[in-house]
């Protein structure tokens, strides 16, 4: 173990590219879009919980808007959501110093609404599927015993549902991870954009990006485990009793 | 009201799909503690029937009264609706359904089930609840079962789970709908047997079945329905050993 560090500070001597100062870079890059990505998650799960029933409810005035919400998010790509989020804030010229200027001067907070809408349209949809597999069966005792609508929700259909849609949902995440590299296009130092700088200082393109992809995976991989230790806590009524 | 009031009145129950008149004025009495049978071919009408009664399918026509207790329908544009919601939840709570698929909760376990209705529908404290639970479990011989989900039983340990769930709300009447017929056969006896046991204790019942040793050896009423009418009706030593109508005998004859 000591010869393998001894022999990795070695090589982190001798080389150019992985100095304290990029990997400083790397650092900073990672915290970026660890922010970016669970802060758009967590409002965009809380936005699709409301929307995902409305969308599920018999109300024409409560089902359309979401659904037109949700269609409008999926059938675009979200590097143009992206664009049309940044631009539109940099369109804006809010006076200097007021609570908006510090909103549109920094490239986070388009890029955090843009992610923070996609992913509540693709979570919404995840979870309209779940709720609509509702056994009828299941809803139907749930009448015979007495429950109000709003009792149903909330003790049958939206925990069944929420149990159905957490493997899908563990894809979302992974997917607004990768997603989220393309928030370098838009001058936010994340991961990618820390990749793209050390790539363009050096001119190593394979350290520099492989360099990155490994981190990728590592955070894929951590989400990976995490809802994997949720789905064992959640789906045994799915499973064998041994 | 006083204690000869029946649990359950219907009469004069219209029912129809579209074009498709299904049930055709119907009337039935439960009185405290009898078990009455409904038999008759498929298609002639039980289950809609026996789903009029707690108000899964909403009549067309007639009245229903849970212990005195008139359901309150109004005219819509729409036709006749439900005039209280919250009156027909409430009585639903009084009448405990027994399905033929068990319906029981899939996320929750046997005994998440059977307290589920009782502490979130007739708020009773949950320990009192689980207490009452377990036996209840006990008593269908599922307690070593408590913690077990849905899918890791068998379709009779289920379905005595079901009723578990059924009895945990003390109900008024206990509605079950052809409750055997998704079992194998060697299952059925134990879910018989629990039922019983619940007829010897004096419950109210009304079983949709296509067990005839059932419905001879336990009910006091035996109802034959046909395109949606009483065909025939009485105690089971007439109805099933002595039948006036062609139709129900030829529905009682040994099938080949
Ligand atoms: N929700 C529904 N929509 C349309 N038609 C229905 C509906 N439910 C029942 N029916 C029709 O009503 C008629 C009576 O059905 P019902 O289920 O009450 O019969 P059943 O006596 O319980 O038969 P089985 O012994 O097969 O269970 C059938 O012709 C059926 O097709
Ligand atoms: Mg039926």
């Amino acid at each position: 173990m000591d010869g393998l560090l001894s022999q990795l500070g070695d090589y982190l001597n001798g080389n150019q590219v992985f100095t304290v100062s990029t990997l400083a870079m790397y650092w900073q890059g990672l915290v970026n879009t660890v922010q970016l990505v669970f802060i758009a998650l967590i409002i965009g799960l809380l936005l699709s919980l409301p929307f995902a029933v409305m969308r599920s409810s018999k109300k024409a005035w409560l089902k359309w808007p979401v659904w037109a919400f949700t269609y409008l998010f999926r059938a675009t790509p979200l590097l143009i959501q992206l664009y049309i989020a940044y631009y539109g804030f940099a369109f804006i010229h809010p006076a200097e110093g007021s609570l908006l200027s510090t909103f549109s001067n920094n490239a986070l907070y388009p890029a955090l609404l843009a992610f923070t809408l996609n992913t509540a349209a693709y979570t919404t949809e995840i979870f309209h599927g779940a709720i609509k597999a509702t056994s009828r069966g299941e809803l139907e005792a749930a009448r015979a015993y007495g429950m109000s609508r709003s009792l149903m929700m909330r003790r049958i259909i939206l925990p069944s549902a929420f149990r159905r849609a957490l493997p899908t949902y563990g894809n979302e995440v992974i997917f607004m991870l990768h997603a989220s590299a393309i928030a370098s296009t838009v001058t936010i130092m994340d991961l990618t954009g820390a990749a793209y700088y050390v790539y363009s200082r050096f001119y190593t393109p394979f350290p520099a990006f492989i360099f990155v992809a490994l981190l990728y995976m590592v955070l894929s991989f951590g989400i990976q485990g995490l809802f994997k230790m949720l789905e064992r806590k959640l789906l045994v009524h799915q499973r064998p009793r041994s | 009201m006083s204690d000869t009031t029946p649990p359950l009145v219907v009469s004069n129950i219209h029912k129809r799909f579209g074009d498709n008149e299904v049930l055709r004025g119907l009337s039935l009495t439960a009185s405290k503690g009898d078990v009455i049978t409904l038999i008759g071919s498929s298609g002639s009408g039980k289950s809609t029937f026996l789903r009029c009664m707690n108000l899964l399918e909403r009549p067309d026509k007639g009245s229903i009264q849970v212990h005195g207790e008139e359901i309150r329908f109004k005219e819509s544009r729409r036709g006749r609706e439900l005039a209280d919601l919250r009156q027909v939840e409430r009585v639903r709570a009084r009448l405990s359904m027994v399905f033929q698929n068990f319906n029981l909760w899939s996320h929750m376990t046997l005994l998440q089930n059977v307290i589920e209705a009782p502490v979130h529908v007739l708020k009773v404290p949950k320990a009192e609840a689980r207490e009452r639970g377990m036996a209840l479990l006990e008593r269908v011989g599922l307690a070593e079962r408590a913690q077990y989900y849905p899918s890791q039983l068998s379709g009779g340990q289920q379905q005595r789970g079901a009723i578990a769930r059924a009895l945990a709300m003390e109900p008024e009447v206990m509605l079950f709908d052809e409750p055997t017929s998704a079992l194998d056969p060697e299952l059925v006896g134990d879910v018989l047997k629990v039922m019983r046991e619940l007829a010897d204790e004096g419950r109210t019942m009304i079983v949709v079945t296509h067990e005839m040793s059932f419905a001879r050896d336990v009910s006091d009423q035996v109802v034959f329905l046909h395109q949606g009418l009483i065909e025939e009706a009485g105690v089971p030593a007439q109805v099933l050993e002595q039948p006036t109508s062609p139709r129900l005998r030829q529905f009682l004859a040994p099938k080949h």
